[in-house]
C-alpha cells in the first residue's frame, strides 16, 4: 500500500541506488582511461597527447565527485527532480566526456570508438525505450560533430602515431564508414538491450504480483489460524467451566456427607454411619475425577508454544515435595528430592508445571507399598532440563506401557491395588508437557518399580507473532 | 471440642447454602462465631455489621466476578481493619495458591492481573482437619501482624 508521501521515498531510494552505481563505474571508467594513458605510450609505444587527456579525466572525476556529493548530501534537495531526468543528464554528460577523451586521442582514428555501446547499455538499463534511442541519436550527433569539425578545421586534430595515416580521418570513405559501422551497432545495441530489458521488467512484475498475492495468503493463513486457536480455546474454556460447575456442588456433596460422618449432626446408627462412608467415598471419587477433568482441561487449553513464562523448576519440586511429605509418610513411602546445581530456567507456566510435579509424585507415592522409595531429581540435560521420577512401586505391565498415558486408562495391576484413580494422572502429565514443547517417557518393571522421565526445553522461546 | 477460640467470629460469604452449613457445623463444633452471607453485596454488608475476624469467601459465586468484586470492595474500605481482616479463597480450581485480577476489570488501587490480596486458599472440598487448620493459621498470623501494627503505633 503506498501513499503519496511513500511514493516519493521509493523513488528517492532507486535515484540514490542507480546515481551510486553510476557513480562507481565513473570512477572505474576514470580509472581505466588513466592506467591505459599512462600505459600505453611507456608499454606500447604509441606516443599519446598525455596532457589534455589527463585534464579530460580530471574532469570526469571532478564531475563524478559533485554528482556523489549530491547524491549523498542532499537527498531533500533532488526531491525536486525525477529520477530520469536526473540520469539521462549524467549519461548524456558521460557521453560528452567520452567524445572529448576520443577527439584528444585521434578523433575517428582511435579504435575506442565502439566504446559509445556502453553508455547505450546503461541507458537502455536504466531509462525508458524511447529515452535510450534519444541517447543513440545523442551520441551520433557527437561523433558525427566531432569528426566533422576535426575534418574542416574547425577545431584541432590529436592524431594517433602507428594506428592510420595521419589523412585518413579527412577522407570522408572512412569518416563515414566508422561513422556508418558505429552508428549501427550503437542501434542495434539499443534495440537488444531494451529488449532484454523489458522481458526483465515485465517479469519483475509479474513476481511483484506473485508476493503481494503471497503475502495476501499469509494474511488469511494466520486469519484461519488465530480463529482455530481461538475455537481450542473456547472449546477447552467451556470443558473447564462444565468442570467447574461439577466439582462445587461434588465437593459439597461430600462436605455434607462428612459433616454427618463425623457426627456433627448427631448420633448415628453404625449402618448409617457405614453407608454414609460409602456415599461419602463415591462423592469423593467424583470429585476427584472432575478435578483431574479440571486439570487436563487446563493443561490442554495452553496452546503449544504460546508460553513466555519463565519457570525455576528446582524451586517447583521443593515446593511440591513440602506439599507432598503428609501424604508420602500416611502411606508410610519415603519422599526424596534431589536438584543438581545450576539447572536453568525452562519456558513453562509455574502452576501448570506444579501440577505436572504433583500429578507425578501423587502417582508414585500412591501405588509405592508401604517401605517403599520415590525419588525425583532435577538436572540440566544437553538443551532441555530433565525431571526423573522413579518408585519402588507395583510397577506397569510391558504390554501395557503404552496405553497409559491414554485419557482414563488404568492399569491392571493399579485396579487390582484397590487404589482409587481415575485414569487421567499420566494424560495430564502428557498434556502438559507437550504444551510446553517437551517430551515424556517411562520405564518401569512389575512389581519392581517404575521411572517416568520429562525433558523440557530451556529458556523463553520467543514466539514469532503476526505483527 | 473447642480449643480457646474465644469469641472468634467467622463470616462465611458462600452462595451455595449447603456448603455454608457443612463449614458452619465444623467452625461452630470448634467454638467460632459464625455469620453468613449469600453473595457479595450482603457479604459487605454483614462485614461492616458484624465486625469479623475472618472471611471465608467462595471466589466463584455464582458469576465468575462476584467474588473478585467482593475483596476488591473491601479492601479498598476507609477503614483500616477491612483492609487488614484476613480472607481465606475457598475455591475448587483445585490446587491454587494464588489468583490474579480478571484482565479486564480496572480499578485504580489493583491493576489487572494483579494477585489478590488474600491470606490463603482452600480447596473444595477439603477436610474438617484441613479447614480447622487453616483458619487458625490465618488468624494467628492476623494477630501477629496487627500486634506488631500496635507497637509501631504507640
Amino acid at each position: 500500500m503506498t501513499e503519496p508521501g511513500d511514493r516519493s521515498d521509493v523513488e528517492l531510494e532507486e535515484l540514490q541506488d542507480r546515481v551510486s552505481w553510476l557513480v562507481r563505474l565513473r570512477w572505474v571508467a576514470a580509472l581505466g582511461v588513466v592506467a591505459t594513458v599512462w600505459m600505453v605510450p611507456r608499454v606500447i609505444g604509441i606516443r599519446l597527447w598525455e596532457r589534455p587527456l589527463y585534464w579530460t579525466v580530471g574532469g570526469l572525476a571532478a564531475y563524478n565527485l559533485v554528482v556523489w556529493s549530491v547524491n549523498r548530501w542532499v537527498p531533500a534537495a533532488t526531491r525536486g527532480i525525477s529520477v530520469s531526468h536526473f540520469t539521462n543528464a549524467q549519461i548524456a554528460l558521460d557521453l560528452v566526456f567520452l567524445t572529448v577523451l576520443l577527439h584528444f586521442s585521434g578523433g575517428i582514428e582511435n579504435p575506442f570508438v565502439c566504446y559509445y555501446v556502453f553508455h547505450v547499455v546503461i541507458a537502455s538499463i536504466l531509462l525508458s525505450r524511447a529515452a535510450t534511442y534519444l541517447q543513440v541519436s545523442f551520441a551520433v550527433t557527437l561523433l558525427a560533430a566531432m569528426t566533422a569539425s576535426e575534418a574542416v578545421g574547425l577545431v584541432p586534430h590529436y592524431h594517433l602515431p602507428g594506428f592510420l595515416d595521419p589523412q585518413a580521418y579527412r577522407r570522408p570513405s572512412y569518416a563515414l564508414g566508422v561513422a556508418a559501422a558505429t552508428t549501427t551497432m550503437l542501434v542495434f545495441a539499443a534495440f537488444m538491450a531494451t529488449s532484454i530489458t523489458s522481458r526483465l521488467r515485465r517479469r519483475e512484475a509479474e513476481v511483484v504480483g506473485l508476493s503481494d498475492a503471497l503475502r495476501e495468503h499469509a494474511d488469511e493463513l494466520a486469519d484461519a489460524y488465530a480463529a482455530l486457536r481461538q475455537l481450542e480455546h473456547d472449546k477447552s474454556d467451556y470443558l473447564h467451566r462444565a468442570a467447574h460447575h461439577l466439582r462445587s456442588p461434588l465437593a459439597t456433596l461430600e462436605r455434607m456427607l462428612t459433616v454427618v460422618v463425623e457426627g456433627r449432626t448427631g448420633g448415628i446408627s453404625t449402618k448409617t454411619h457405614e453407608m454414609l462412608e460409602r456415599a461419602r467415598d463415591r462423592a469423593r471419587g467424583m470429585g476427584d475425577l472432575a478435578r483431574d477433568l479440571l486439570v487436563l482441561s487446563r493443561a490442554r487449553r495452553a496452546v503449544v508454544g504460546a508460553i513466555q513464562d519463565r519457570a525455576d523448576l528446582p524451586a517447583l519440586v521443593r515446593q511440591v515435595e513440602a506439599d507432598l511429605q503428609q501424604q508420602a509418610s500416611l502411606a508410610s513411602v519415603s519422599l526424596v528430592a534431589s536438584c543438581s546445581p545450576g539447572v536453568p530456567d525452562v519456558a513453562g507456566d509455574p502452576e501448570t508445571l506444579r501440577d505436572l510435579l504433583a500429578n507425578l509424585l501423587s502417582n508414585a507415592i500412591k501405588y509405592t507399598p508401604a517401605g517403599g522409595e520415590v525419588r525425583v531429581n532435577v538436572s540440566a540435560a544437553a538443551d532441555a532440563v530433565e525431571i526423573r521420577v522413579s518408585d519402588t512401586g507395583i510397577g506397569i505391565p510391558a504390554e501395557e506401557q503404552p496405553l497409559v498415558f491414554d485419557d482414563f486408562y488404568r492399569g491392571s495391576n493399579a485396579r487390582a491395588s484397590g487404589k482409587d484413580g481415575t485414569g487421567l494422572g499420566l494424560a495430564i502429565v502428557k498434556a502438559i508437557v507437550e504444551a510446553h514443547r517437551g517430551t515424556v517417557s517411562l520405564e518401569s518393571e512389575v512389581q519392581a518399580g517404575t521411572q517416568v522421565i520429562v525433558r523440557l526445553p530451556l529458556g523463553a522461546r520467543v514466539v514469532a507473532k503476526r505483527a | 471440642m473447642s480449643q480457646g477460640a474465644g469469641s472468634k467470629k467467622v463470616l462465611i460469604v458462600e452462595d451455595d447454602r449447603d456448603a455454608a452449613e457443612a463449614l458452619r457445623l465444623v467452625l461452630e463444633d470448634e467454638g467460632y462465631t459464625v455469620i453468613q452471607a449469600a453473595d457479595a453485596d450482603q457479604g459487605l454488608i454483614r462485614a461492616r455489621e458484624g465486625m469479623p475476624d475472618i472471611i471465608l469467601l467462595d471466589i466463584m459465586m455464582p458469576s465468575g466476578t462476584e467474588g473478585f468484586h467482593f475483596v476488591w470492595e473491601l479492601r479498598r474500605g476507609p477503614e483500616e481493619w477491612s483492609r487488614r481482616i484476613p480472607i481465606l479463597v475457598l475455591s475448587a480450581i483445585h490446587g491454587k495458591t494464588r489468583l490474579r485480577f480478571h484482565p479486564d476489570q480496572q480499578d485504580p488501587v489493583y491493576g489487572p492481573g494483579e494477585y489478590l490480596p488474600v491470606q490463603g486458599f482452600l480447596d473444595k472440598p477439603s477436610s474438617s482437619a484441613e479447614l480447622i487448620a487453616k483458619v487458625r493459621q490465618a488468624l494467628e498470623e492476623a494477630a501477629v501482624l496487627s500486634g506488631n501494627q500496635a507497637g509501631t503505633d504507640r
